[in-house]
């Protein structure tokens, strides 16, 4: 292959997807870096690529379970048995005409993933992540001004102007899961005199690099943005001539009406912000030439539909749509269709989305995808037979990780497993795996073709980027993506016509002119080099029924929700006595939350440079009160879970919050195994057996847990 | 004064841990495929130091490396002389071939930052890239630097450049050749 020089291509240690350069040297990646054509960051996670794709660990031959679920025991098989063995299952189930049945977990890379074109062709439905961390976010801003925003489009921080006010709330973008080019943009836009807010119980490095940090009652952010509305209409600050040109006409009346008593002092009882400080930032945000607001963390609680609301109805107020420094409206590049393409199934009538009790109840909201976190509730209802998971690690990451473990070992009164078929594809071991019937050897992105394009890109959703083999692969792996265009390729040839995933992403690039050579020779990346700012006027309309921003949400009347409340989740508002603390759990930049990759990789779980412990955050106000001293290991137990931790005292955390890092608790692999940390899922409710209030506001977020500390 | 010098802007370093693992990688530092946590070499650190009681903190990031110091106490430690000052660029640097393994530099390092290598019974530590820069390059943790927080160059001319930027340097932690400066 390649000798000794630097090659373009993509990082894959998480989903932002960074174009890097990879330095081979006699056919092995000695370093990697960000590609200075494409931003040139890279972050702690993407330099400990190479330790992933060399690990001792990685998986390098398909497998095949010998032992129940869950004890991890399994036999070398070769490639021909196990697409034999998924072949089979999945024409039996479409015979069956249970084709709806069968799911596929992944976070796609392209909205024309071949996994993804895969399930189509069977009849499936893709599972993914994105649902619980970005939905609310992505159908506030579709219900309101008809844009796709996500979790990777932060605002756009280089476009931020001096003067202009960066508001984060519950959000921590120094944790580079969006482009590692995010921290530096922040930190830039601050040094042209932008100002940075921090509205978070927690105080961490984005908050420490803060002009103003604001600690919150977590779940209050709807209320303290209200407030914030319902100040700048009393006051007549909001942006006037945006409202009077763009909003749905009655929409202005009606908010008004609305907010005439979420003023700062009612608002500030929820959130436990002070009523001065709400108007003091309403009244920053009014003067501003820009405010972008990002939330993350506090967009999974069980209101975010409300905050999402809350959010999108203060962003066009203050007119910070698709302007320097405000919200993009982010498009994706055009590429070509792969003719013919396998049409979806109907997600509404087929999909096993929205299990539970009160599942009739929420018709009125329909995702575009189905959540990975009501798979374990669809299995035990007989709506998911089929299960297939890649880049992902639903063991840990599937909220209430005990009723997902349950769901994966049932049986029927024959003694065969309800889930009848679960395919893992894995780069090295994971939670998982454990519970999985084939076990794939998954590739690296140093060992893998890839067209990267996606609108939830950090900024450049409509850019294109290749990720290439710099290196031969390791053992028997294979790309997942290979696999079931193979698998496509004997099951529904109609749909898999083209020789291979380069050629697939070829007939895609034609769209725009290009070829997969012709990207390679430009080293790798495609771009415009635009984003375009204020779109909606040269559209002369935004993308909503109306063509006008829809600030009330008409459709939801009949069940009360036509404007966002201000309260805080159920789930917080009930239980205090019993369960005095809200769990507050969070990310790092040091780990890929579950994934298997990063979690075993040593660099990033060794203390100097990465992370290797996760003990329970508490402040010394609360740890007083319970008589814990540093050190002490105490039992964490909510309405549905219970662990034992170590505590760490810290001023970081508000009193009343007890932190914990997302994505800990593997027992699979030699370095993600260690220590006796925990999974935050352990404490947190699962959601297809506990659906409450949370889903007719919360969408398809359910972290909101209240737990109880005891020594 | 011949001083070459990296500045850490505290106003900008976000403790990311990038710059650990990029160096490691250049220097080759980990066995990627059986390494542990835990028993890798690193040439730098992150320290941060929060200070105040909630909600009133303040929390400041910063690597720290070989300070390739005036006059390096490690240089006298060393019994067998492998270990000089280059009178060019000021980088303290080890020569592994005169190194034993006394370990006396470690002992007497006030840093903390030479690592020891058990196989091959050697000290080693941070060069300041000096097989980089003398080609014009930056150091590896300079030029990868997440948050654009590390500079490279003569230590006169980043004194300037932080002067201008209105940023003072730390004195306490900037006793050496390494430069640490915040607004």
């Amino acid at each position: 292959m390649h000798e000794n020089k630097w090659i373009p291509t993509v990082c894959y240690q998480c989903k932002a997807e960074c174009a890097i350069l990879a330095r081979v040297e006699n056919g092995v990646v000695k370093e990697v870096k960000g590609n200075p054509l494409a931003r040139g960051k890279m972050c702690v996670k993407g330099m400990a690529g190479i330790t992933t794709l060399y690990s001792q660990e990685r998986l390098k031959h398909p497998m095949k379970r010998v032992g129940e679920r869950g004890e991890g025991k399994f036999v070398d098989i070769g490639w021909d048995e196990a697409m034999n063995i998924m072949e089979k299952k999945l024409r039996e189930l479409i015979k069956r005409g249970e084709a709806h049945k069968f799911t596929y977990s992944m976070f796609p890379h392209s909205t024309t993933d071949p996994k993804w074109r895969f399930v189509n062709a069977v009849g499936g439905f893709i599972s993914t992540g994105l649902p619980h961390c970005d939905s609310a976010k992505i159908m506030a801003h579709l219900h309101t001004f008809g844009c796709f925003p996500n979790h990777h489009i932060a605002p756009m921080y280089y476009t931020v102007p001096r003067g202009g006010i960066m508001i984060l709330s519950g959000r921590h973008p120094f944790g580079c899961l969006d482009d590692a080019c995010v921290p530096k943009h922040i930190l830039d836009a601050k040094e042209r005199g932008a100002k940075l807010i921090v509205i978070d119980p927690i105080f961490r490095t984005e908050a420490a690099k803060a002009d103003w940090w604001i600690p919150i009652k977590p779940g209050g952010d709807a209320a303290l943005f209200l407030g914030m509305a319902s100040h700048m209409l009393k006051k007549g600050i909001h942006n006037k001539a945006f409202c009077d040109k763009w909003v749905r006409e009655g929409d202005m009346e009606g908010l008004a009406a609305f907010l005439k008593d979420k003023t700062p002092e009612a608002m500030s009882k929820i959130c436990e912000v002070p009523a001065k400080d709400i108007v003091k930032l309403a009244e920053m945000c009014a003067k501003a030439p820009s405010v972008s607001v990002d939330a993350f963390k506090s967009i999974m609680y069980g209101n975010a539909m409300d905050w999402g609301h809350a959010w999108s109805i203060f962003l066009v107020i203050t007119g910070n749509l698709d302007n320097p420094g405000g919200q993009p409206m982010p498009e994706i590049a055009p590429m070509a269709a792969v003719a013919p393409a396998p049409p979806a199934p109907n997600l509404k009538e087929l999909g096993y989305h929205r299990t539970g009790p009160n599942r009739d109840k929420f018709n009125h909201y329909n995702f575009i995808l189905e959540p990975t976190w009501y798979a374990a509730q669809a299995v035990k209802e007989g709506n998911l037979k089929v299960f297939f998971a890649s880049e992902c690690n639903p063991a840990l990451s599937e909220m209430g990780s005990g009723e997902w473990r349950k769901a994966m070992t049932m049986k029927d009164k024959k003694g065969n497993y309800l889930l009848e078929l679960f395919v893992v594809t894995e780069i090295l071991p994971s939670e998982t795996m454990k519970w999985a019937d084939l076990v794939l050897p998954d590739q690296t992105n140093f060992e893998r073709w890839e067209l990267l394009y996606m609108p939830w890109w950090y900024n450049f959703g409509h850019t294109a980027a290749v990720c290439q083999p710099v290196v031969k692969p390791i053992g028997e792996s294979r790309h997942a993506n290979r696999v079931m265009i193979d698998l496509g390729k004997r099951m529904f040839p109609e749909y898999f016509a083209f020789k291979d995933d380069v050629e697939y992403y070829d007939i895609e690039l034609s769209g725009v002119g290009m070829s997969m050579q012709k990207v390679l020779d430009g080293g790798a990346l495609w771009s415009p080099g635009t984003v375009g700012f204020r779109k909606y006027e040269d559209a002369g309309k935004f993308n909503t029924g109306s063509g006008k921003i829809e600030l009330e949400w008409k459709m939801y009347k009949d069940i009360g929700q036509e404007w966002p409340s201000p309260e805080l989740p159920l789930e917080f508002r009930r239980g205090a006595d019993k369960y005095p603390f809200i769990l507050v759990n969070f990310r790092t930049i040091f780990l890929n939350n579950t994934g298997a990759w990063s979690q075993n990789n040593a660099q990033l779980r060794d203390s100097v440079s990465g992370l290797d412990a996760n003990p329970l955050l508490l402040n010394p106000i609360d740890a007083a009160k319970l008589g814990i001293a540093s050190g002490d290991t105490v039992t964490v137990e909510s309405s549905t879970g219970k662990v034992r931790i170590p505590v760490l005292f810290t001023e970081k955390i508000k009193p009343g919050c007890a932190g914990l890092i997302h994505g800990f608790g593997q027992t699979m692999g030699k370095v993600a195994s260690r220590g006796k940390w925990v999974g935050d899922n352990e404490l947190i409710a699962d959601a297809g057996s506990h659906l409450d209030e949370q889903d007719l506001r919360g969408g398809e977020a359910h972290v909101s847990t209240r737990v109880r500390i005891v020594k | 004064m011949k001083q070459l010098s990296i500045m850490v802007d505290l106003d900008r370093c976000i403790g990311c841990k990038t710059c650990i693992v990029a160096c490691r990688n250049h220097y080759g530092l980990v066995d990627h495929e059986k390494s542990m946590p835990g028993t890798m070499s690193h040439y730098l650190r992150v320290e941060s130091e929060c200070t105040g009681s909630y909600p009133d903190l303040k929390e400041d990031y910063w690597v720290v490396m070989c300070q390739h110091c005036k006059k390096p106490p490690c240089i006298r430690a060393c019994e067998n002389g492998a270990i000089t000052k280059d009178v060019q660029t000021g980088i303290v640097l080890i020569d592994k071939k005169k190194c034993v393994g006394a370990k006396k530099c470690i002992e007497k390092c006030p840093y903390d930052v030479i690592q020891f290598d058990a196989p091959g019974k050697f000290a080693h530590k941070c060069s300041m890239c000096y097989d980089r820069v003398i080609h014009g390059l930056e150091p590896v943790c300079v030029e990868v630097c997440l948050a654009d927080a590390l500079s490279f160059g003569e230590k006169e001319i980043l004194l300037m450049q932080a002067d201008a930027a209105g940023k003072k340097v730390v004195k306490k932690k900037s006793t050496q050749s390494i430069l640490y400066v915040k607004s």
